[in-house]
């Protein structure tokens, strides 16, 4: 028991790091906080979830088509909202109430458009046979997606690490004003870094179904708690601290569920409020504390 | 101070006498009552947000702990209402103490963790291991104490506090302190204000106001599941009230209840979904366009808003 | 009365006395062994290169900082550790390096407010003549965020003052003034020291410190290095070095 609980565990932790991923990365990069993520989460599963049932195209495709769909989006989009936010008294502030409003509108119009009806996928459309790990036996779908979600992370400390405009990002992320001093398009790099953050989102949502069960446009909500609960365990704006956090979270989870199954769903709320007033700077991170 | 207590007659008695009028004229007054609701959960929003500046997206938190603590009063202890209120008061007064350590945090890392607390309320109330107690997911039904009329009068009540509440701090010096220390803490203890004390007494403020209007609304339904007392539309649409008509004002709120939920039940009972996209895109606007909602609006046309 | 601060006879001895104060930031030490004291009506500088210390000095002893070595006696009893609207309610106060004025508030609350809430008096005063001192008196119905840089400083100095205190710490107020401003605030601090203020004033420009102090205490990397008059401070080689780099050897 506990050994499949440690190791499911890890399998939802490397997807909840995806989860996780894109919201650090917005906040990272511009200090706004995207209280909208679960939302895109969300359309990314509905997509999926169309793809599949009208064409029959496979989540991992349907994931690589969203990415490039939503940077396509998401550069835009910044233009639009961003700029004027950063302008104002109280960014971080004002970022909340205005992506709070954007989650509502993205809501209600795919619940216009699409119905408010639960969606899924079946379990075989990620394979066929349960996969064997340690003696422990998994479905195929958790762990082709926790591999997919792997595999997204390190495509993200990839560019973060080792592209020009990943290193310009960090430089963005580290000390906006002085990046823009020196000449870097903070601008483009921020636009592009929201795009990213929207994709990575929509990624997470396309497996999402295999992972977290049916999902209605009303998901957001829950989604986004998730996803702040696991990068303020790691740390907000620490792309490494999503994976610590989206690990801890992924098996408090699991043992949750297998030992207090009835009160596993009150973990992501007090796990988020035990971090914030044990150790509000996350495992790795910086002061959020009031003076 | 003569001119607050002009301001206090201009403001608050009318509005007293139209809530309590407005049942003979208008035969819905579950409307109605619904409208006093708002309005005192607006001007408890604008105690946190318009003079602390914390952002509580989990306001509903304070409301369903008053229902459910009036609810208990009732059920467990035979209370009878207006005891039964004070208990309900209480409990959202002591879920506010709980969440007190939050008061650390700065804003949106508040924001989310309120809105958590307010979702593991929820959670813990409507769980089925706890039904002996809160009946769980299936609901309260409390017999005997259903007394719309006088419930009413109650709740006309509670808003002439959380109006009274307001004006006090527009006027006192100590919400200036609190405006002092939501515009830059450190200043502020330099002048003198214990920063915490400051913020735990406007934060225990909002949170009875929510408490005594949810156990109201607790008394005067009679019947409610978690759902009906937890909805995140009490934190939304109250935040959302009191952010349109502008904050760290008396009337401010009110105008946002009165058109916006005005809006709301002539075009948004009947398809909710399209009234969540218009306040969603109404939000959005009015943070880039309009942050200080109505209330700036009309002073930078020289009106002094109350 | 501008302010009254209670007053203390000048035999009484020190207002403020600190004793070894260091203070570190994990690894960085950016105070150690600090001393010196400030008596009721005497201005101390307090200079030295950036990054030397002398603005975590400050928040240490206004109490944004707890110290983590040393003593700091203020009228005798220790401080350190209080927090800072005790220090405040006690009679220390201080103005910020990029003033900090109640933005959302005008002139007026921004001075009542500090009145009400730092100084101990429960009569409600009369702010005219702070205003009249600062030359706010004509904008005291505007808001805060609508005062110029210069403005605003006075207002930080102001809110400072309305709190009445014994011990006020001046934070680089001379810091982007011109040479007309630099005079007034020159004047309006040896006025207040005249009055029974002890002023500690931390500065980079010399001719501000010139005009306004008694003697100076000069930081280096965290340390005080010395203790005397400007004349003093610009014979002595070591202070000299620490301003300028040491010669070249040849």
């Amino acid at each position: 028991m506990l050994e499949y609980s440690i190791l499911a565990g890890l399998l939802f932790g490397l997807y909840f790091c995806l989860v996780g991923l894109g919201l650090n990365l917005i906040f990272g990069v511009m200090r706004i906080v995207n209280l909208a993520h679960g939302d895109f989460v969300m359309l990314g599963a509905l997509g999926a979830c169309g793809l599949f049932g009208a064409y029959a195209i496979n989540p991992i495709a349907a994931a690589v088509a969203c990415l490039i769909l939503f940077i396509i989006i998401g550069f835009p989009l910044y233009y639009l909202l961003v700029p004027r936010l950063l302008k104002s008294a109280d960014p971080e502030m004002l970022s909340i109430i205005l992506f709070f409003g954007l989650s509502q509108v993205i809501e209600s119009l795919t619940t216009i458009v699409a119905g408010p009806t639960e969606r899924s996928i079946p379990g075989n459309a990620l394979g066929e046979h349960p996969v064997t790990i340690l003696h422990q036996t998994f479905p195929s779908a958790w762990v082709v997606s926790a591999v997919a979600s792997g595999v997204a992370v390190l495509l993200v400390f990839i560019y973060l690490y080792h592209t020009r405009i990943g290193r310009l990002t960090r430089a963005v992320m580290v000390h906006r004003d002085e990046a823009l001093a020196t000449g870097i398009d903070v601008g483009r790099v921020s636009g592009l870094a929201f795009g990213i953050g929207l994709g990575l989102a929509a990624v997470a949502g396309c497996f999402a179904p295999f992972m977290l069960g049916g999902i209605t446009p009303a998901s957001g909500v829950e989604l986004t708690i998730q996803s702040f609960t696991v990068i303020i365990v790691g740390s907000l704006g620490s792309p490494l601290g999503t994976v610590l956090g989206g690990l801890i979270y992924g098996v408090s989870l699991m043992l949750m569920q297998t030992y207090f199954s009835s009160w596993a769903g009150l973990l992501p709320y007090l796990l988020l409020i035990a971090i914030l007033l044990v150790r509000p700077s996350g495992l790795l991170g910086r002061k959020v504390r009031h003076a | 101070m003569p001119r607050s207590f002009r301001n206090t007659l201009l403001v608050l008695v009318p509005l007293v006498i139209i809530a309590a009028l407005a049942p003979s004229f208008y035969a819905n007054q579950l409307l109605l009552f619904n409208v006093i609701v708002f309005l005192a959960l607006a001007q408890g929003v604008n105690i946190i947000y318009g003079f602390t500046g914390y952002l509580p997206f989990g306001y509903v938190g304070f409301f369903g702990a008053g229902a459910y603590g009036f609810a208990l009063a009732v059920m467990h202890l035979h209370a009878g209402p207006i005891a039964a209120m004070a208990v309900g008061a209480a409990t959202s007064i002591v879920f506010g103490l709980v969440l007190t350590p939050l008061l650390r945090l700065s804003g949106p890392y508040f924001a989310i963790a309120n809105l958590a607390a307010a979702l593991a309320i929820s959670e813990i109330v409507s769980n089925p291991a706890l039904e002996s107690i809160t009946k769980g997911p299936y609901g309260v039904s409390l017999s005997g104490i259903f007394a719309p009329t006088f419930s009413y009068s109650v709740a006309v009540a509670v808003l002439a506090f959380a109006t009274g509440c307001v004006l006090y701090l527009r006027y006192s010096r100590f919400g200036l302190a609190l405006q002092a220390v939501r515009d830059d803490p450190i200043s502020a203890a330099m002048a003198g204000i214990n920063v915490v004390w400051a913020r735990t007494v406007a934060w225990l403020l909002s949170a009875l106001i929510a408490g005594l209007i949810g156990a109201n609304f607790a008394w005067y339904v009679s019947v409610f599941y978690p759902d009906n007392v937890f909805s995140p539309d009490f934190s939304i649409f109250a935040i959302v009230f009191a952010l349109f008509g502008g904050v760290a004002t008396v009337l401010g709120p009110i105008l946002g209840v009165v058109l916006l939920y005005g809006l709301y039940n002539v075009i948004g009972i009947s398809t909710p979904q399209y009234f969540q996209l218009i306040y969603g895109l109404l939000i959005m606007v009015l943070v880039l366009f309009l942050p200080n909602g109505l209330a700036s609006l009309l002073r930078r046309w020289g009106i002094h808003v109350v | 009365m501008l302010f009254d601060p209670v007053d203390i006879p000048a035999a009484a001895g020190p207002l403020l006395t600190v004793t070894n104060l260091a203070k570190k930031f994990g690894s960085f030490q950016a105070l150690e062994d600090v001393s010196f004291d400030v008596r009721p009506g005497e201005v101390l500088g307090l200079v030295g290169p950036n990054g030397s210390g002398k603005t975590t000095c400050i928040n240490v002893i206004t109490g944004l900082y707890r110290p983590n070595a040393g003593s700091i006696q203020y009228q005798g009893q220790p401080i350190g550790g209080l927090a800072p609207h005790k220090l405040a309610h006690l009679g220390i106060n201080r103005s910020f390096q990029i003033p900090k004025p109640f933005k959302s508030l005008t002139v007026r609350e921004n001075l009542e407010v500090a009145l009400k809430y730092g100084s101990k008096s429960s009569s409600p005063g009369d702010l005219a003549p702070l205003m009249d001192f600062l030359e706010l008196d004509k904008h005291a119905g505007r808001l805060a965020s609508e005062l110029t840089s210069a403005q605003q400083k006075m207002l930080d100095l102001g809110r400072a003052l309305a709190t009445r205190p014994r011990l006020l710490c001046v934070d680089e107020l001379g810091a982007g003034l011109n040479p007309a401003e630099l005079e007034q605030v020159s004047d309006r601090l040896r006025k207040l020291a005249r009055a029974g203020l002890a002023l500690l004033v931390v500065e980079h420009l010399m001719d501000f410190v010139d005009r306004v102090t008694d003697r100076l205490i000069v930081l280096s990397a965290g340390r005080d290095i010395f203790s005397g008059s400007l004349s003093q401070a610009t014979q002595n080689k070591q202070v000299v070095e620490v301003f300028l780099g040491a010669p070249d050897e040849h």
